[in-house]
């Protein structure tokens, strides 16, 4: 029982990174139904400031999230590399606009190690934890704490 | 007794729940009916609580089948004509139905449920009807034993006897579950639904037992007794059951055991057998079931054939089927009440096959096309896939629809519960049980609907008595309809009841604080009765416990605009009430009109447009005009509140500039175009406002004044557009950029993240993949905090009244507008014209150098303005107006060109400027500079003689003094005209300090005071109040000219001592008032 735990802690995940401004995340890929870069957002007035606005993904309206914003750091800037990851999260479609994609990495779960309580201004609450790499640090991102009805 | 599998169980649910649906409606006709018994109807009902018991039997649902066996033995006594269906009786058995109903939807718990009330009344009905020696028969209970002695069942002796006495045979059936029904491909629904259609089925049991101990007689199989009653012979009988003779048996007296009461095979104990299957106490299925089983399978051991062991594993993995699918069977059962699935005829669904395959045909064509570069080809799949499109959604649509009498046939129960419980005689009519709505619509509208008709009952229609008193038949009517219209469909609920006291909902209104009495005069009869749909508001006197308890009107027109639906009542005290409702077919694609703000499409759906407005940037300024701080829009007489989408939204307006047409942002923050104020109209209004002006309308003349030139605003392309929207009864105006087209657009649901937005309805596709936003028009005027009342128009419409008539105080006047010359615009005060009339130019006379025209027997004196003041010539036209003023002692005609319209305003009147003879000044009305004419200096100027003559005549009053008070000149100069045409000495004072002083100079020569009442420094009430506490003035009239006489200023005048009120230039009443005072004086 206790080995099988174990096992279960060191599951590998693969982890999408994408950056928002200079900060590296990351989002377990299996949360991700697809990156694309449909970026004609219909603005929505009166929405919470962090929603840029909806989209049209093949007949379903995906509301787009200004990711940026939404951890508190500074709003993605509009640039050819914008992408958004479109993830599902009970049973709705939500684009996460980034910065730029950046690779796939494999990670051992239990080299995740729990979030800094503050990482670099970001709320600390929208993330599982930090994963090293040999150069860098990904931050990975708590899809259900980050989409929470506020 | 777990042996049905998950779809063995739906379906006998499905069937359960069809066999229920026509049953409320059948024991209502048949209550009805009373004694003289419709045999069909009682069979039919008496059918379906049958099936009901028979399937249950099957599943081991021991409390349904319990229950409708009663249920069946009451029905049987009324077919048999021993008991009469009277009301009571009827409603035991409604009542039973429900909880039935209630279990055959929950039916997994349904062994859970208490049902001993209902039995005992039930078999309380079945035993006050017979006699006595019988009635031990109900409780009686028998074993049924197989000729071999064993005792297979326990069944109710009153069955088993009341079947004899009907002349039918009792049949005691085996059959093998294994051989005889599934291996011969049937369910054994299949097999209760044959019998059924042959005799009934008293009782049936599954024998797990006889598996056990019984393998020598029955080598293998499960068997499953059934008693039957049937009147075929029992020569026949074996061909019926479709199983060997032998296993046949016709049941005697001696093959029936009277059971001691402790043997009684509680039902209890089966619930707890079956009770195994909840999910909750699963573990003890798991128990349950493997026990079972195991046993099976030793006990099918000894046979040793593969099949048999094979057959067994299969019923064991059944079993285990339904103890897998037991775990989530709540939640299908829930989803079950709320109709998961839906009935399609296969006509429909044929449609659809084919008109997919169209649409896969016209895909290959299409795909051809391109490949191939065929324009023409292209040209004519897309056509095509256009109609198919069309085709294949309608048809979809119509999978969608059902029939409204899904939501309709509930109501005669209700209505007869309620009648019944209120003491009152209710008649429903429904008609139009046909019509068709979306299956969404159907569901949201069952309950707004059951709440008007249960108001309907218990509000509306009167108790008998009270009914007769006012000459009405005692029986009340409820009608319930349902008709298409212009796409929509109409559900009309009338009653011929009390109907609804529009004062007495006001006086509630008032009471509650939801609505000021100001407002509640000026409402309408409807709007009053309206009032009924304010949240929190109860019209019943006494708050019964059966409808509404005064909280739901409001709740039912939520609900209905939430479906796009529009609710109006209408009632007449007395006669009764009807309460329309109207629907939308479907929800799911509707037509919408776009629009545009800023760079921003959005749809508004059409049932909430009711027209598109465009306001030509010329008229901009004349039909939009602010109240407060809104603005509003003359439409048709009626002021109709604006909401400016750009604002509401927080959106960057544009327009497109007239110059190149492209586009830019609006600069403009009111619509209202304050450069109009130089209207005086709006003078006023704009210096009181001052203080209350925000920040940014200095900026705002920043923009005006350089651009005073150029005016933007004439171009076409400035008008402001306008979407009339009705929320419900409540009409608002939505300032919009630009009006596009109207299109059929998919409503589709927006995130949770943007719930909170409570300005869109939805969102939709465009054709160019683009997604627009749906508004919800109610929810954009919550935001703006316009009021949802249905006279909200007409209350801005009074409080812009209110607002001019404040202004008005000081100086308010009546002027008749007309025209000298085609641009000249004139006026004279309307209170000295006599009338209008319209001539012919080629009938004018000229008689001694003098214009006359033929009139009423006499010659009528005309003139036109030319003749004294420097004016235009009149135009050259066929017919003109002439205005007919009556002047010492004559009459004269004005000769001008229409238009002549008549207008309240406040002017200033600037008597220097353009004064000149004939013009007594000028001011500006409706943007217009406007000569004032002094029609008096006419006449006296042409027929100076005239006025010599009246002067000999009149002049008794000659060397007397009046002291007139009256700040505006205008008045001033036309009132002591007038009066001095008459002979008096005139002293004016421009306002109350100044006549004060005067008439403290001229004490001796003054006999009467005229004055204004609203003026600087000292106001005519002060005055008066001043003249009569002097003794010197004491003896003093004092005559108040006004605009308004109002009750409040003559109690208030009354108080200071005013003597008499007169409206301004009201010549004639005015002289004449003067005229008695100083007679009075002069006999004193």
């Amino acid at each position: 029982m206790k080995e099988r735990n174990q096992r279960k802690q060191n599951k590998i995940i693969e982890l999408a990174t994408f950056y928002i401004g200079d900060a590296l995340c990351g989002i377990d890929i299996l949360n991700i139904q697809e990156i694309n870069r449909h970026l004609e957002v219909t603005w929505v007035p009166q929405a919470p400031e962090y929603v840029l606005g909806v989209l049209n993904l093949r007949g379903r309206i995906v509301t787009v999230v200004d990711l940026g914003k939404k951890l508190g750091l500074s709003p993605i800037s509009p640039g050819k590399d914008n992408r958004n990851i479109i993830v599902d999260s009970r049973d709705e479609h939500i684009g996460f606009l980034v910065d730029r994609i950046s690779d796939v990495m494999l990670a051992e779960t239990d080299k995740i190690e729990p979030a800094p309580s503050n990482i670099g201004g970001v709320q600390g609450k929208y993330f599982k934890g930090v994963f090293k790499t040999e150069n860098s640090l990904v931050g990975v991102l708590d899809i259900n704490a980050t989409l929470k009805d506020e | 007794m777990i042996f049905e599998d998950d779809e063995t169980l739906r379906m006998y649910v499905e069937e359960s729940k069809d066999h229920l649906v026509d049953i409320e409606n059948d024991l209502l006709t048949i209550e009805e009916a009373g004694e003289d018994i419709d045999e069909d109807l009682v069979n039919n009902v008496f059918r379906a609580a049958h099936s009901i018991k028979g399937g249950a039997g099957f599943m081991g649902l021991s409390k349904i089948k319990e229950l409708a066996h009663k249920i069946e033995n009451v029905l049987g006594m009324v077919r048999s004509r021993e008991i009469v269906p009277t009301p009571d009786i009827i409603s035991t058995l409604l009542k039973a139905f429900d909880t039935l109903r209630e279990m055959i939807f929950n039916v997994e718990n349904s062994n859970d449920m208490d049902i001993s009330e209902h039995v005992v009344e039930l078999v309380g009905l079945t035993t006050a009807s017979l006699p006595d020696d019988q009635k031990e028969s109900i409780t009686m209970i028998v074993d049924v034993a197989l000729p071999s002695g064993r005792k297979v069942l326990q069944s109710s002796k009153f069955d088993i006897d009341h079947a004899r006495k009907e002349g039918r045979f009792i049949y005691l059936v085996e059959y093998d579950l294994i051989h005889d029904i599934q291996r011969k491909r049937k369910t054994p629904l299949d097999v209760i639904a044959y019998l059924l259609n042959s005799g009934t089925i008293l009782q049936s049991k599954i024998d797990i037992d006889a598996v056990g101990t019984l393998d020598a007689d029955v080598p293998s199989g499960i068997p499953f007794y059934v008693l039957f009653a049937s009147i075929i012979e029992p020569e026949i009988i074996p061909s019926l059951f479709d199983v060997d003779e032998k296993f046949v048996h016709q049941v005697t007296d001696d093959m029936c055991f009277p059971v001691a009461a402790d043997q009684i095979e509680k039902p209890k104990q089966v619930a707890r057998e079956t009770a195994s299957e909840k999910p909750a106490a699963k573990p003890s299925a798991e128990k349950a079931f493997p026990d079972e089983l195991i046993r099976e399978q030793k006990d099918a051991e000894p046979l040793d054939t593969d099949e048999k062991q094979d057959q067994i594993h299969q019923q064991a993995s059944t079993a285990v089927d339904v103890q897998d699918s037991s775990a989530d069977k709540p939640s299908i059962m829930k989803n079950s009440v709320s109709q998961a699935s839906l009935r399609v005829s296969v006509g429909l669904l044929d449609l659809l096959m084919t008109l997919a395959g169209e649409l896969v045909l016209s895909r290959n064509q299409l795909l051809q096309a391109v490949s191939t570069n065929n324009m023409r080809a292209l040209e004519t799949s897309g056509q095509r896939i256009d109609m198919v499109t069309s085709e294949l959604q309608e048809a979809i649509m119509r999978t969608r629809m059902q029939s409204i009498a899904n939501v309709f046939n509930k109501f005669p129960r209700v209505v007869r519960d309620l009648a019944k419980e209120l003491g009152k005689e209710v008649d429903l009519i429904i008609e139009g049980k046909t019509v068709e709505l979306d299956k969404t619509i159907i569901e949201a509208i069952s309950d707004p609907l059951t709440h008007l008709v249960r108001n309907a009952v218990d509000h509306g229609i009167e108790t008998p008595d009270i009914r007769n008193g006012h000459g009405k038949s005692a029986i009340g009517r409820v009608k319930l309809s349902a008709y298409h219209e212009a796409g929509q469909v109409n559900i009309e609920i009338s009653d011929d009841g009390k109907g609804i006291d529009g004062e007495k909902l006001v006086a509630s209104a008032i009471k509650r604080g939801l609505l000021s009495e100001q407002h509640a005069a000026l409402m309408s009869e409807k709007e009053k009765i309206a009032l009924i749909f304010l949240p929190g508001f109860s019209t019943a006197q006494k708050v019964t416990d059966v409808s509404g308890r005064g909280v739901g009107m409001d709740v039912v027109k939520t609900n209905l605009d939430k479906l796009g639906g529009i609710v109006d009542i209408e009632s007449k005290v007395g006669e009764g009430t009807v309460i329309r409702i109207k629907l939308p077919l479907t929800l799911a694609i509707i037509p919408s009109q776009i629009i545009d703000v800023g760079h921003e499409r959005y749809a508004i759906p059409q049932v909430n447009l009711n027209e598109l407005l465009r306001i030509p940037a010329a008229q901009v300024k004349n039909r939009i005009e602010k109240v407060g701080d809104a603005n509003v829009v003359r439409l048709r007489g009626n002021l109709l509140p604006l909401l400016n989408l750009a604002q509401v939204l927080q959106i960057k307006q544009t327009f497109h500039d007239p110059l190149d047409g492209r586009l830019q942002p609006e600069r403009r923050d009111n619509i209202a175009d304050r450069r109009s104020r130089k209207n005086p109209l709006f003078l006023s209004h704009e210096e009181t406002d001052e203080s209350g002006n925000p920040p940014n309308e200095a900026v705002d003349e920043d923009f005006i004044k350089p651009r005073s030139g150029q005016e933007r605003r004439t171009s076409t392309k400035s008008a402001i557009n306008i979407a009339v929207v009705s929320a419900g009864a409540f009409k608002y105006g939505l300032v919009v950029d630009q009006l596009r087209d109207s299109e059929e657009i998919v409503v589709k649901p927006l995130g949770r993240h943007l719930k909170g937005c409570c300005g869109y309805a939805g969102a939709t596709i465009m054709g160019d993949g683009k997604v627009a936003l749906i508004l919800d028009v109610a929810g954009l005027a919550q935001m703006a905090q316009l009021t949802s009342l249905e006279g909200a128009d007409r209350v801005s419409e009074a409080a812009l009244d209110a607002a001019r008539q404040k202004k008005a105080e000081k100086d308010k006047v009546s002027l008749l507008l007309f025209r000298n010359g085609e641009k000249e615009q004139c006026a004279v005060p309307l209170g000295i014209v006599e009338r209008i009339e319209r001539i012919k130019v080629m009938d004018i006379e000229v008689v001694g150098g003098k214009k006359v025209i033929q009139y009423r027997g006499g010659s009528l004196p005309l003139f036109s303005l030319d003749q004294v003041a420097k004016v235009k010539p009149l135009p050259d036209f066929d017919q003109l107006e002439v205005i007919v003023f009556r002047l010492a002692g004559r009459e004269v005609g004005l000769m001008v060109t229409p238009p002549v319209d008549a207008i309240d305003v406040v002017v200033t009147i600037d008597a220097i400027t353009l004064r000149q003879p004939g013009i007594m000044g000028s001011a500006i009305i409706g943007d217009y500079t406007t000569l004032i004419v002094d029609i008096y200096e006419i006449v006296r100027t042409i027929n100076p003689e005239w006025f010599d003559e009246t002067d000999i005549s009149s002049s008794p009053q000659g060397g007397i003094t009046i002291l007139f008070a009256e700040d505006s000149a205008f008045f001033r100069n036309q009132v002591k005209g007038f009066l001095q045409e008459e002979g008096y000495n005139v002293l004016d004072a421009e306002d109350g300090m100044d006549a004060w002083e005067m008439l403290n100079q001229h004490s001796e020569t003054i006999k009467l005071v005229l004055t204004d009442l609203e003026m600087p420094n000292m106001n005519g009430f002060e005055l008066t109040a001043k003249i009569k506490a002097d003794p010197r003035y004491a003896h003093l009239k004092v005559v108040a000219l006004t605009s308004l006489a109002g009750d409040e200023d003559i109690e208030k005048g009354a108080k200071s001592g005013i003597d008499e009120y007169q409206i301004k230039l009201d010549r004639d009443k005015l002289l004449e008032t003067v005229r008695g005072h100083l007679s009075n004086i002069k006999i004193d």
